[in-house]
């Protein structure tokens, strides 16, 4: 296991914190744990990519961040309109 | 150059550390939403340089790159979106208004 890895399994486990946020509280805490979570995915994901060394994989966490983009907005504003 | 990136991926996992544990204890959600911005944009600045250092001038590095800036770019905008939900959420309106406890300048009076 190389440092790229070894740094991927600490950042994965930030997402205990953010699983928590998810899952207890008010919906605005909930939103505000999800939003944190796709930045720690998309750092998990290309820490993951170069410790592989399966550098075509880069394009996925490209994906996810601007996806995030779009989910988050969309989460916003279902938030402040419906529930 | 192996010292320089044990630092640089050192750092990275501090910013995020930090970022979420002081989002999980911040007791208002409003509070919480202002740790986004330490990984948004400390923990992907380490991460691009590390990138950079690791695999050079690649198509993976510059990337990385497109990627940090996309991240910095939209975290500042769906921070906001999500702190103006709350607020119309709460109030039912997200503009200022009268009695509200903060100063603003109205619409018109900048000259």
């Amino acid at each position: 296991m190389n440092i790229w890895l070894m740094a991927a399994v600490v950042i994965i486990a930030t997402l205990v914190p953010c699983a928590d946020m998810c899952l207890r509280g008010s919906p605005e805490r909930r939103l505000v744990g999800l939003e944190m979570a796709s930045v720690m995915i998309t750092i998990a994901m290309v820490l993951l990519t170069v410790g592989t060394g399966r550098i075509p994989f880069i394009d996925l966490p490209l994906a996810l961040a601007i996806m995030s983009f779009g989910g988050g907005l969309v989460f916003a504003r279902f938030l402040e309109k419906h529930l | 150059m192996t010292a320089f990136l044990d630092l640089l991926l050192g750092s990275l996992i501090v910013s995020c550390w930090l970022g979420v544990l002081g989002m999980w204890r911040m007791r208002e959600p409003m509070q919480a939403l202002h740790y986004l911005a330490l990984p948004a944009w400390g923990a992907t600045t380490f991460l691009t340089a590390a990138v950079f250092l690791q695999t050079g001038n690649s198509q993976a590095a510059w990337k990385t790159l497109l990627m940090c800036l996309v991240l910095l770019a939209i975290n500042s905008v769906v921070a906001h979106a999500t702190a103006r939900a709350f607020r119309a959420r709460e109030l039912g309106h997200w503009q200022p208004r009268d009695g509200d406890p903060i100063e603003f300048v109205r619409p018109g009076r900048v000259k």
